[in-house]
This record gives structure tokens, C-alpha cells and sequence, in this order.
């Protein structure tokens, strides 16, 4: 009888065991595939981007003066991002377009787990007008559209 | 002379021979009848017309050129029955090849012997042989009779018993076509008493068309011909054979009208030739004369699916060489820039102007094409939602700084070619102004659209709403 019981628990015990070990793995398999796929940005623990501002200039990894308006006075213009979660060493592009002409790419590293990152332009008086700066990682994929402009 | 020659194309020998040929015939089927009159006189006045023009002479031409404008329709709407005459009367070789002289077919012994039977009976008699014109507008139908015109018959229509022996007998070809005709009376004042009533219908007749009657007085006896509103009294039966003769244009042998006949058509075949030429040349030698017109491109055959997106021109100038006379008489109208756009692609496609897509009117050539290539651009039309970006202008304030800004609508629906809408990423506003702007607020801004080819969707708002933020800007 005893050894019938035990005979019966045994591998009622086996299953539970599998079963739980399978609810814990399923869900994590489930991460490493989609972490490994074209499109990092779209699983929750994958690359975010936290913040996104157009500032005058960074100070100790701040934005000052943010603003949608840059005089051409002021010289520079900086684009501040900050990405949270960074899973892993990557890299982000800011790229520059003035009137929908590209004006140049900047190529900018991340490290985990938090990174902040600014890129900038030495404004000319042939700058004035309107410009956007396009985030986006190495697979193409857009975080975000800053669009600012530069005035007298 | 030998260097002239060879500049000549058998298309204008040809030309110049078709031409003159549609004259000779127009001469040989409408002479003596009133159309050709008119239109010779219509060709006079157009005659004198460019001579007025040429002496500067402005009100004269200008009316001159007024009637000639009318003529056409004056001529086809009062002539209207005299040209069907010559049209319908005659069959397809008499039209194109014939000559006009007629043969015999009138019975003209049996005319002149009944008529002189019935001279010697003292019968009277009105005997109506017509000529090129139509008498159904001017003489009142009588009896049709349809009768071979023998000897008996035409003494048998005007025989004193018989019903219709008042009226006139018409004759065509060889018959009696009808009897009992009433016909106009003459107005004329100044007809001798000798004559009757007969003489007067007779003389009414010939005054308005080109027929020939033949009168018996029934008092008399006497033999009287009436044409073109004059009556001679005939001798015998010798001078009214031969003037009806004359008058049906029966040749019966090599008599000296049928001489007259044929030097009068060898010398309207002349005529026709020469005059022909001489237009021929003033039309398209002398090609000194240049012109350049700026002439709108049509394009024809597009895709349906495919909408012309961009040209590199509307117009183009076309230089154009002729004679002096074409040049002048050129109307814009007459000119054509065609392109035929049904091998054309999607995106940019360029097109070499050619004498094929152009068109002008006989006479007229082209020296140069400006531009010489016209690119167009085609694309299949699509719709898109694009972002919409503020486009600041002016000075703000230093010591301020616009934090935060939102559009709504954000996004607006424009329609255009799928190539120019995947190359516009962002639509922008009007300048909006930032020197009256110190504090928080909204505004309303008008969006501008470039490039001409895109619109805003129908049911998408033209204007967009501004709202911003303002605060101090730290030192």
C-alpha cells in the first residue's frame, strides 16, 4: 500500500516539477528569441529611450535650456537622449536634416544599464529654418523625431 | 532655272495639277449658269480686298473681307437648287470627265418641223427647252406628260382642243416632260403691242434663267426665239435648227461653235493651270519668311492610372519657315505639339521633339525647336499622412525660450504622386513669427505646401493649431 502510495506521488511530484521548471523557462526562451531578433526596441527589456530634448547645451548630464527655438546666436544646438534600460553595449544614430536634406549622422555608444548620450552642431547663418533630428538604433528603427528650429 | 527645278517635289506637281483640275471642272460644270457668275465675283472682290489691304486702304478691305466671309453661304444657301442641278443632273463621268458638249439627244428636227407645222396652222405655241438652270422654282407646275417629243406629239399638245394647249410645253432630252406650264410673266414696259401674252411668259422666263422658248403667235403665225430676255424673230426652219442647236450645245460635226467650245475649255484648262501655279507659288516658294510662336504641348495617351506630375515646359517656341502669304494667314490654332505619352514610365521621362509631334498646315516648315526635349514626369497618384513641423521665423525674446510646442493635427492627409510623396517626409507651416511671443499661447497657421503637385487631402483641415510653452532661459 505504502509503496503503491509512493509508486503514485512519485510521479505526480515529477510532473509538478516539470511543469514549474516549463512556466519559468518558457517566458525567458520567449526573451532571448526576441532579443536576438532585427528589432531590439520592441520587448520591454530591450533598449528604451527615456528622454529625448533639444537644449542649448549639457551640463553634468543634464539638458539646459531646452526649447524648440535656437537662436543662430547662440552658436550650438545639442540633441540630449537618455536610454533606460541599455541591455547591452549598442550604438544609436542622431541624424540631422535641415529642410529634409541631410546634414549629418552622428554615430554615438551606449552602455549598459543606463546611458545617456548628446550629440550638437555649430549653427551658421545659413542654418536658419527648420530641422529635425531623427533618432534611431543600427536595424533602422526610429525612437523618436526631434524637431526644433534655428531663427535670428 | 535647273537649281529651281530640283527644289520642286513631285507632291507639288501634284498638287499643282490636282488643283487645277477641281478648277477646270468647277469651270466646266457651272459656267453660264449664275453660280459662276457670283463666284467670280466673289473672286474679284477678294481680289480687290488684298488690294485695299496693301494700299492701306482700312475701311474698304474690311468690307470687302466681310462680304467675302458671307459669300460661301450666300452662294450655298441661294443657289442651293442650281447647284444640285449641276450636281444631280450630270452622272460621276460627266462630273470628273466630261466636257460640256452635249450630243444629240434633243429630237430637234421633229421640234423645228412641228413648230413650223403649227406656224403654217396658225397655232400658237410655247415651247420651253431649259438650259443648265432649275425652273421648279420659278414656273408653275403644269401636266406631267413624260411623251417622246416627236412631230405629232408637240402638235398634239398645243392643238386648240386640246385642255392644255394655254400653257407652256417644257422639253427634257428627248421628251415632253410637262404641259400646261403657267409661266412668270415679264414686267417689261416697253414690249411691242404685236406681242401676246405668250411672248411676255416667254420673255418672264428668260429673264430669270437661262432657258430658251420657242413662240408661235397664234395671230401671226410668226416664229419667234426668246433668250436671255430677247426676242428674235426667226427666219426659217434652217436658223431655229441651228440656233437650238446652239443652245442644247449638239455637235454634230465638227461645226465652228464645237471649235469655239474646245478653245474656250483648252484655254479654261490654261487658265486654270496658270492660275493655280501662280497661287502655288506665292503660297510656298519665297521661304524667307521665319516666325517663332510659343505653342502649348499637348499631351495625349497617358496611362489613365498615371497622373503627369511635373513638365519641364508648357510651351515651346517653334520657329516656322514659309512663303510671306502662309505666314501671314497662320493662325495659332493651326499649330500642334503633340506627345504621345502612351510608352512613357512611371518617374521622369524625356522626349526629343520631332517633326512627328508637331503639326502644321501644308507649306509651313519647322527651322527649330526650343527646348528641343521636354521631360515629363509621371507618377500614380496616392495619399499620405505626413507630420507637421512649425516653421519659426524671427527673433524671440532672449531672456525666453519656447520649452514645449504641440501641433493638432499633428498629422495631415495630402494627395500626390507616390514618387514625390515617399521623397516629402515632413509638411510645414507658414512662418509663424516669434518676436510678438512672450508668454504661453495657441495660434492658428496656415500650412504651406510645396511642391505644386501635392494637395491637401479633401476632408483634411488647411490650417493646424500651434500651442506652446513658454519660460525663462537660465543664464
Amino acid at each position: 500500500m505504502h509503496g503503491n502510495r509512493n509508486g503514485r506521488a512519485c510521479p505526480n511530484r515529477a510532473l509538478f516539477l516539470l511543469l514549474s521548471l516549463a512556466l519559468v523557462l518558457v517566458p525567458y526562451a520567449k526573451g532571448r528569441c526576441q532579443s536576438t531578433g532585427s528589432d531590439t526596441a520592441h520587448g520591454e527589456s530591450r533598449l528604451q529611450m527615456d528622454q529625448a530634448v533639444m537644449c542649448e547645451e549639457v551640463r553634468d548630464l543634464a539638458p539646459v535650456n531646452v526649447s524648440v527655438v535656437f537662436s543662430v546666436d547662440i552658436g550650438k544646438v545639442s540633441c540630449f537622449t537618455l536610454f533606460d534600460p541599455v541591455p547591452q553595449k549598442t550604438v544609436v544614430y542622431h541624424t540631422w536634416f535641415h529642410r529634409d536634406q541631410e546634414s549629418t549622422r552622428k554615430r554615438l555608444a551606449l552602455r549598459p544599464p543606463r546611458w545617456s548620450t548628446v550629440s550638437s552642431i555649430q549653427l551658421r547663418e545659413t542654418d536658419k529654418g527648420p530641422w529635425r533630428v531623427v533618432i534611431s538604433d543600427d536595424t533602422g528603427h526610429i525612437f523618436g523625431i526631434m524637431r526644433f528650429s534655428v531663427t535670428d | 532655272m535647273l537649281a529651281f527645278l530640283s527644289t520642286v517635289r513631285w507632291q507639288d506637281i501634284a498638287d499643282i495639277a490636282l488643283t487645277s483640275y477641281i478648277l477646270f471642272r468647277f469651270y466646266v460644270l457651272f459656267r453660264g449658269t449664275t453660280v459662276f457668275r457670283v463666284i467670280t465675283g466673289i473672286a474679284l472682290l477678294g481680289f480687290f480686298q488684298r488690294v485695299a489691304v496693301s494700299l492701306g486702304l482700312i475701311v474698304t478691305s474690311w468690307v470687302m473681307q466681310g462680304f467675302t466671309a458671307v459669300a460661301a453661304l450666300i452662294i450655298i444657301i441661294v443657289f442651293r437648287n442650281e447647284i444640285r442641278n449641276v450636281l444631280q443632273a450630270r452622272n460621276l463621268h460627266a462630273i470628273f470627265w466630261g466636257t460640256g458638249l452635249k450630243r444629240q439627244t434633243a429630237p430637234v428636227e421633229s421640234i423645228v418641223q412641228a413648230i413650223y407645222d403649227l406656224s403654217r396652222q396658225r397655232i400658237g405655241a410655247l415651247l420651253v427647252i431649259p438650259g443648265v438652270e432649275d425652273l421648279e422654282d420659278v414656273v408653275q407646275r403644269g401636266i406631267p406628260w413624260q411623251g417622246l417629243a416627236t412631230r405629232e406629239a408637240i402638235k398634239t399638245v398645243f392643238w386648240p382642243d386640246n385642255p392644255v394647249h394655254d400653257g407652256a410645253a417644257v422639253l427634257q432630252g428627248s421628251r415632253i416632260a410637262e404641259v400646261g406650264v403657267i409661266l412668270p410673266l415679264s414686267h417689261r414696259e416697253n414690249l411691242p403691242s404685236a406681242y401676246g401674252t405668250r411672248h411676255r411668259a416667254a420673255l418672264g422666263l428668260t429673264e430669270v434663267t437661262d432657258s430658251m422658248v420657242v413662240v408661235v403667235s397664234e395671230e401671226s403665225g410668226r416664229v419667234s426665239l426668246v433668250k436671255n430676255g430677247r426676242i428674235d424673230p426667226i427666219a426659217d426652219n434652217v436658223e431655229l435648227s441651228r440656233r437650238v442647236r446652239e443652245h442644247l450645245g449638239i455637235v454634230v460635226g465638227p461645226t465652228r461653235r464645237q471649235k469655239r467650245e474646245k478653245v474656250k475649255l483648252v484655254a479654261a484648262a490654261v487658265c486654270s493651270v496658270l492660275l493655280i501655279t501662280g497661287v502655288w507659288f506665292s503660297f510656298t516658294r519665297g521661304l524667307d519668311t521665319l516666325i517663332t510662336l510659343e505653342v502649348p504641348v499637348e499631351y495625349v495617351k497617358r496611362d489613365p492610372k498615371m497622373e503627369i506630375l511635373d513638365t519641364s515646359v508648357n510651351t515651346v517656341s517653334l520657329q516656322l519657315r514659309g512663303s510671306e502669304s502662309l505666314i501671314r494667314s497662320l493662325k495659332p490654332e493651326q499649330v500642334k505639339v503633340r506627345l504621345n505619352l502612351s510608352g512613357a514610365a512611371m518617374g521622369e521621362n524625356t522626349f526629343t521633339l520631332t517633326s512627328e509631334n508637331i503639326v502644321l498646315p501644308p507649306g509651313v516648315f519647322l527651322d527649330k525647336v526650343k527646348p528641343p526635349a521636354v521631360h515629363v514626369t509621371l507618377d500614380v497618384p496616392v495619399a499620405r499622412s505626413i507630420p507637421v513641423q512649425v516653421d519659426w521665423a524671427g527673433r524671440l525674446d532672449p531672456e525666453l525660450r519656447i520649452e514645449f510646442v504641440s501641433v493638432e493635427p499633428d498629422r495631415v492627409r495630402v494627395e500626390g504622386g507616390s514618387g514625390v510623396l515617399e521623397a516629402l517626409s515632413t509638411l510645414y507651416t507658414r512662418k509663424v513669427p516669434l518676436a510678438k511671443i512672450v508668454e504661453s499661447g495657441s495660434m492658428t497657421v496656415e500650412l504651406a505646401l510645396p511642391p505644386a503637385s501635392v494637395e491637401v487631402a479633401p476632408d483634411e483641415p488647411e490650417e493646424v493649431t500651434v500651442t506652446y510653452t513658454v519660460k525663462k532661459r537660465q543664464k
